[in-house]
């Protein structure tokens, strides 16, 4: 093993050991809460509940867990997907869990504990004519503007349909995943793009209605976004979210909602590619 | 001949002095007071956390300059449209026939009773509920071919305009003097051919003004249509910083040309109201 | 046998509560001045409104030129005539307003040809030559391009007497057509009227000025709480009145 690579896996390592008990940053201990915001338009991760007008999801349950392992109570807020990060920032939030990807063009001032695979997945209403991906090429498919997925969509669109000389996907903005599947409804795209994450919901609560085409057509991972300095709070979070995952808790939580196969083996940090 | 009359005495004479004039020293320190708070408010922005670099590059980008093209475009036909059917529900309101009452009546209620974004909505997704839309045996598309943003913005904000118009519209009919209406019947003008060439050019004068400030509201009214994908300037403005995650420094953009397009058009309506609103005495061609 | 150019025939119209006209019955000749007076409230503008339909009879009938206004017979029952036939009936009147109203966006000129090209249709030269021929008549040939706005108000009523001819009407009504106007303008316009009335033109006017009527009027009717009270030669009504109310009317106004 030559000496970066054993430093730079030493230093990885450092980064996520919980041999080190870290501590809770002071303002949070004092406050006694911890501040969180979330997009709660985004089943099953964060959503209303229909019935009962609840905040619930996978992030909630998730951020609950290690809430209470950590002590302290949670005051939710919410704000549209575009606010998240600004949220950050400007500390309205002290992190977010918010089905938001591990992208390194929002690495600049922020560092990701990756916790749950995801990847952009077509998918089309049960009876549309397409059988693969490939017969989306030339066609008209909708996702939310405000996500990573329009660029996802184009570099897909560029390798896999204009490479082989077939005419480029159309891209039509929606405004958020619900616009987004009412518009596959109307016809008014052809195909949609969402999370892996968020079609066994989707295809559950109307059943029969939608058909995934093909696997997440990119991989990466759904992260808990931290303030570059804050290591102190990422470091304790990141434990416990370790020792959930080695408990089982973190598995049961994702089987509720029916995304155990999303799990990760353990969290990583900034371990996403796009 | 009377002599002069004689004023009582004891009042001193002090048509030689002048008035001094006044120190006005509470004008002066409150306009210090506002002065420093004003600059502590720009000093607060500048050294903010907003990247001002961000907002010079993009105030020109091709993305807002086609935004606000969308903007002035949207704002000048649905204003068209407002007006168009404000003046025909105006017409119908004040109808004798009870029917075309009602019906002027309940679209004016019906229009400004829900939010302007609401409209939106649902013109954006008719679809769901008529999916095909035409006329039995002539035509007939998918209602979301036909739906397109610009379309469902133009009829979303048009429509709702011409509810407000109709109002304005009407009061404007109504002001017009009772004597010209029956001098327009009293040479054979029919209810229709009187409220067109002597009621309306009237009404104009009064109404013309009002509307130049709902054009103006318009102009930033469009901005609601970003939620429907109509490509006017605030949602340009939202696209780039969905990218960069520069939201505020494009917000300012957008606020920027908003607040010069509005600059432009607010002394051309007081121009508009100061020709029309003159006194009678002064009514030019 | 020759009828008259205006039948009233028991005509009543009431006001809510108000009644104000109550069964009137009047006739009018071709070729008279007919001076309707009396106070306010009296009927008298009420009744001319209703010879030009500005304003709906409740009961009675008014024939104008023979054909009955407003109404049709048919099968022994009443039918009201619709707004396009109304309009075209009141073709043949011409009236005059207390308050001129002439269009403040046309020209002296345009007002008058407004009714003539829009309504009859007539050629918009021949129109503009006649209704120069008329303004001539009224004496404010040199006013044809002016607004009324810059008018004065006995200039504004003689275009308004203009516009009124220029419908070429059968009759004219007056509805106190100097009463707005200040002292000094009230010639002019009594002027206009006069040479109307020796011109052949069938008048009914209501009006304050005894004057005018002593002089011009070949028939003046006196009016009291909608009803006619007295009625004659203006020698008889204005010179010796019989009745007592129109003794005390005159006395008042005198």
């Amino acid at each position: 093993m030559t000496r970066l690579s054993f430093s730079v896996g030493f230093a990885a390592l450092l980064a996520l050991a919980p041999a080190q008990a870290a501590e809770l940053p002071e303002s949070i201990k004092q406050a006694g809460a911890l501040r969180l915001t979330v997009n709660s338009t985004y089943a099953p991760m964060e959503y209303r509940d229909p019935a009962t007008n609840q905040l619930v999801g996978l992030d909630i349950d998730l951020a609950n867990e290690i809430a209470k392992r950590l002590g302290v109570k949670i005051i939710w807020s919410e704000t549209p997907f575009a606010e998240l990060i600004p949220s950050l920032q400007t500390k309205r939030a002290d992190f977010i869990i918010s089905g938001i990807s591990d992208r390194s063009s929002r690495r600049e001032t922020a560092d990701f504990i990756d916790y749950l695979a995801t990847g952009p997945q077509f998918f089309v209403l049960t009876e549309n004519a397409a059988k693969t991906v490939m017969d989306l090429c030339g066609k008209k498919v909708g996702t939310t503007r405000s996500t990573s997925f329009p660029i996802e969509i184009e570099k897909w669109s560029k390798q896999n349909c204009e490479a082989g000389g077939k005419p480029a996907v159309q891209y039509v903005p929606g405004e958020n995943s619900i616009d987004v599947r009412n518009q596959l409804k109307q016809g008014r795209i052809d195909a949609a793009v969402q999370g892996s994450e968020t079609l066994p919901y989707a295809q559950q609560q109307e059943a029969g209605k939608y058909r995934v085409l093909g696997e997440p057509f990119s991989s990466g991972y759904q992260g808990i976004m931290f303030r570059k300095d804050d290591t102190a709070l990422r470091e304790v979070v990141t434990q416990h979210l370790a020792a959930m995952i080695a408990d089982g808790s973190y598995k049961a939580i994702l089987d509720k909602y029916g995304l155990g196969a999303n799990a990760v083996a353990q969290p990583m940090m900034n371990a996403a590619t796009q | 001949m009377r002599a002069a009359p004689t004023l009582a005495g004891g009042f001193p004479d002090i048509s030689e002095l002048t008035v001094a004039r006044q120190a006005h020293w509470r004008r002066w320190l409150t306009a210090a007071a506002i002065i420093v708070v004003l600059a502590a408010i720009g000093r607060a922005f500048a050294n903010g956390q907003i990247e001002w670099v961000y907002v010079g590059r993009f105030l020109t980008a091709t993305a807002i300059l086609e935004g606000i093209v969308n903007t002035m475009v949207m704002a000048v036909l649905a204003m068209a449209l407002g007006i168009v059917l404000g003046v025909v529900v105006a017409i119908m309101r004040l109808s004798p026939n009870p029917v075309l009452t009602s019906v002027a009546a309940g679209y004016t209620w019906l229009f400004r009773g829900t939010p302007l974004i609401l409209q939106l909505l649902l013109w954006f997704n008719l679809a769901l509920v008529f999916p095909t839309i035409g006329i039995p045996g002539l035509w007939s598309a998918r209602a979301v071919d036909v739906m397109t943003p610009f379309l469902s913005a133009l009829l979303g904000l048009g429509i709702n305009q011409g509810a407000y118009t109709s109002e304005v519209m009407r009061a404007g009919m109504l002001s017009v003097d009772a004597g010209q209406y029956e001098a327009a019947q009293a040479i054979g003008m029919g209810r229709l051919r009187a409220l067109r060439r002597i009621i309306l050019p009237q009404a104009m004068r009064v109404v013309i003004p009002p509307l130049g400030n709902e054009f103006i509201g318009m102009v930033k009214a469009t901005s609601l249509a970003s939620v429907i994908q109509y490509p006017e300037l605030l949602h340009n403005a939202e696209n780039i910083y969905y990218a960069n995650s520069r939201v505020i420094e494009l917000l300012i953009v957008a606020g920027l040309w908003y607040l010069l397009v509005v600059s432009i058009l607010t002394p051309l309506q007081m121009l508009l109201e100061r020709r029309f609103a003159r006194g009678s005495l002064q009514i030019a061609r | 046998m020759t009828r008259p150019i205006v039948a009233i025939r028991s005509v009543s119209k009431a006001f809510g509560e108000f009644q104000a006209l109550k069964r009137v019955s009047l006739d009018v000749w071709a070729g008279e001045v007919l001076c309707v007076i009396g106070a306010s409230g009296s009927g008298k503008t009420t009744l001319l409104r209703c010879i030009n339909q500005l304003t709906s009879i409740d009961s009675g009938g008014i024939w104008l030129d023979g054909e009955l206004l407003g109404l049709r017979e048919e099968g022994g029952r009443l039918h009201r005539l619709t707004p396009q036939q109304i309009a075209r009936q009141r073709l043949k009147t011409g009236m005059v307003f207390q308050r001129f109203n002439l269009f403040p966006h046309r020209t002296a000129l345009e007002n008058i040809t407004e009714g003539p090209v829009q309504v009859q249709g007539r050629k918009r030269e021949d129109a503009r030559a006649e209704a120069m021929e008329l303004l001539r008549r009224v004496g404010l040939a040199a006013k044809a391009d002016a607004y009324p706005a810059e008018l004065s108000g006995g200039q504004q009523q003689r275009v308004a007497i203009a516009r009124a001819l220029a419908m070429k009407p059968m009759l004219m009504l007056f509805d106190e057509p100097t009463s707005a106007l200040d002292p000094e303008l009230v010639g002019e316009v009594l002027s206009v009227m006069k040479e109307l009335a020796r011109s052949g033109m069938t008048m009914m006017v209501v009006t304050h000025e005894l004057g005018f009527a002593r002089e011009v009027a070949d028939t003046v009717v006196y009016m009291d709480h909608g009803a006619i009270v007295e009625s004659g030669t203006a020698a008889d009504v204005l010179g010796a009145p019989r009745e007592a109310r129109t003794q005390s009317f005159l006395s008042a106004v005198i």
